[in-house]
């Protein structure tokens, strides 16, 4: 025979239907379009703050420091642009600091293609945990404490020292030099570019390298042709930070440059700090800004913003 | 009678007045004064106050001298800031400008740097200290109206030396860092400091071409690039000396003391061109509240005592400001610890005003010819 009770409605239900006539009444659904704008307020909010202390930047940039008061002048002038232009240091630095960005971004992109393909695509657990860990080791030691190690290893009674001196092979000065700072810059970059690059390479099909080998093409055939094209968007993605982190570096040119290897930022602090000019270092940072983002533009004119993506989003 | 801040003077008639007043001022002062009897009525004690120093043996030495002493006498802890003092300087101006709390309270900055912040007028009034009397003319700043910040003692930027590389006697020239055999082996503080003046006379220049025509530094420190310099700050001369990565370095005497005094074979001379002197100050910040700013200014006058000054500059190995205090045995008698009108005579002193004026200039160039 059956039941005649009648349908209990379960107390969780009742409790989900009053959080929903509460998210109702909270949120109406002719609200649901502003969700997309919501979520974009984070990072909004980051970027306003940014975009705020850049204004304040720009508008020190243009103020000249009273050297009687070491007050900023309340009138706007060129004169922190003048000095700039005027003193071929900062030329010599700024080319300084470019030419590094080249080429520690040509060396990490090099060096980090096939770590980050051999770690995508290894067999090896093994292998791929220790390639893992050889990537994500370095994060957990600060940029300073590295160039320290630096130190370590290439100055006049470091580690290099030490076995060319056992080796009867004299001695080397690597450290406090460009060439120092650029071994310490690469160090320090290699593994941005790795992270940046993984995921390119784990977006290529296996199969299609299998199926470039399977045509006939041999190995550097099927990289040249089929893997790099296709791993574009990482090496874009992977270039531009390398190259922006690199050009605005301060601590590795700093402590590895031994004082006459200055980059940029060292220029910008020491117009902030060593000699209390936050207008003349407003200035080189505004210049900097500047530089880095034309840069960074031009890349995606010659390259296209489509190697990161946005156009195969668009064109579906 | 020459106007001090025009032209370069050395600072041996001030010197030669406040000997002969020693006796007179360490009498007044019964010379172990220290804290004043405090009133009845004393603001409220903060649980600590903030005193920015410079790390290693600066540190250690304002701590066994001033602040361990000043924390007995009040039960006020001290923390001290290592933060670089260029570096505090712009976050305490603009605390003061836009009306917080400065991030400190009482700032052991240099005299160049402190003058530029009493000129921009962030500095507390210390002309009520009781210690202040009885100190050497040269605690006082030049150029500024009364006591917005106080010299605390003299400073000698040495020709520091490794021992092995002059097994005959000190090198008696500063011009011995040009030698080949020192190629990126000699080193200077990288924003050129204590050494433009010794510059100026190695390179065949006078004192009185200061500032105005400072071509004769400009030419030796070309020479000097050329042997590719290492430039650092204090703690780098003692790490540098202890790696085996320079064999002379401009710095302060203290720094080449504290090697010393760690092991390393390195000594210190005075050339024949003469060395800079210079001087370190306090100061309190304006925009603390006011109970705190009275205990930070009980800190400076408490520093200012002769016990404080006695112990706090022997172990930096620097000359005080209060008179008729014994200098460190292995400083007695060293010309780089001057103590007698001989001993400055042989020292070269930038008034603070030209410092002050004309640094960022000198940096400026400085760093032009050391970027090259």
């Amino acid at each position: 025979m059956p039941s005649t009770r009648s349908f209990r409605y379960p107390l969780t239900w009742r409790l989900l239907d009053l959080a929903e006539e509460a998210r109702r009444l909270l949120w109406p659904a002719r609200w649901r379009r502003a969700v997309p704008y919501g979520l974009l307020l984070p990072a909004i909010l980051l970027v306003g703050v940014i975009v705020a202390g850049l204004g304040y930047m720009a508008d020190y940039s243009l103020r000249e420091l009273d050297r009687s008061t070491f007050l900023l002048a309340e009138e706007y002038s060129l004169a922190n642009f003048r000095t700039i232009a005027e003193r071929p240091v900062y030329l010599r630095i700024l080319w300084r600091s470019l030419l590094a960005a080249v080429i520690v971004t040509a060396i990490c992109l090099v060096l980090a293609f096939p770590y980050a393909y051999m770690m995508v695509r290894t067999a090896s657990p093994w292998a791929r945990k220790a390639l893992l860990i050889g990537l994500f080791l370095p994060f957990f030691i600060g940029q300073v404490v590295r160039a320290y190690g630096w130190l370590i290893v290439l100055g006049q009674q470091g580690l290099l020292n030490s076995a060319l001196g056992w080796l009867g092979l004299g001695s080397v000065d690597v450290i406090y030099s460009y060439p120092g700072v650029l071994i310490g810059l690469v160090q320090y970059m290699l593994p941005f570019a790795v992270l940046m690059l993984a995921p390119a390479i784990t977006a290529i099909p296996e199969d299609m390298e299998l199926a470039s080998q399977g045509l006939g093409a041999r190995w550097p055939a099927t990289l040249w042709h089929v893997v790099l094209p296709m791993a574009k968007p990482g090496l874009v993605a992977a270039g531009v930070v390398v190259f922006t982190i690199t050009l605005t570096d301060f601590a590795i040119p700093e402590i590895l440059g031994g004082g006459t290897t200055d980059f940029i930022a060292n220029a910008i602090y020491d117009g902030f700090f060593a000699i209390s000019d936050a207008g003349l270092g407003s200035a080189l940072a505004v210049m900097l800004v500047a530089l880095a983002s034309f840069l960074v533009a031009v890349i995606f004119a010659l390259v296209g913003v489509g190697t990161l993506g946005y156009v195969a989003e668009r064109s579906r | 009678m020459s106007d001090p801040t025009k032209t370069p003077n050395r600072l041996v008639l001030p010197r030669r007045r406040l000997l002969k007043s020693t006796a007179i001022g360490a009498a007044a002062l019964g010379f172990g004064r220290s804290l004043p009897a405090l009133a009845q009525d004393e603001p409220a004690k903060p649980d600590e106050i903030i005193v920015r120093a410079w790390g290693g043996v600066w540190v250690d030495s304002l701590d066994a001298g001033v602040s361990q002493g000043f924390t007995e006498a009040t039960g006020i802890a001290v923390r001290h800031d290592l933060t670089e003092d260029n570096e505090l300087q712009p976050r305490i101006w603009a605390a003061v400008a836009q009306g917080r709390t400065p991030p400190i309270h009482v700032n052991w900055d240099t005299t160049t740097n402190a003058t530029k912040s009493a000129l921009r007028g962030v500095c507390e009034d210390l002309g009520d200290l009781a210690n202040l009397e009885g100190l050497f003319p040269a605690a006082a700043p030049i150029g500024l109206d009364g006591f917005p910040i106080v010299n605390v003692y003299s400073y000698v930027y040495v020709l520091a030396y490794r021992d092995e590389v002059f097994p005959d006697g000190p090198p008696t020239s500063w011009n011995a860092m040009l030698e080949p055999r020192f190629r990126g082996r000699v080193a200077l503080y990288d924003d050129g400091i204590g050494f433009h003046p010794v510059a100026q006379i190695a390179g065949g220049g006078t004192l009185e071409q200061i500032p105005d025509d400072m071509e004769p530094a400009w030419a030796w420190l070309e020479r000097l690039r050329e042997q590719e310099p290492l430039l650092g700050e204090d703690p780098d001369f003692t790490n540098w000396f202890q790696t085996g990565e320079i064999d002379l370095a401009c710095t302060i005497i203290s720094n080449a003391r504290e090697a010393r005094l760690n092991g390393i074979a390195v000594s210190w001379t005075v050339p024949e061109e003469g060395c800079k002197v210079d001087t370190d100050a306090l100061w309190v910040p304006r925009g603390l509240p006011e109970n705190e700013t009275y205990w930070a200014k009980q800190y400076v006058d408490y520093a200012l005592s002769a016990e404080a000054q006695q112990t706090w500059c022997n172990g930096l190995g620097l000359p005080p400001m209060r008179p008729g205090l014994t200098p460190p045995e292995d400083l007695a008698g060293d010309p780089a610890y001057p103590d007698s009108p001989e001993d400055f005579d042989r020292l070269i002193a930038v008034p603070t005003p030209i410092l002050v004026e004309h640094e960022s200039d000198w940096f400026a160039r400085f760093n032009e010819i050391m970027q090259s």
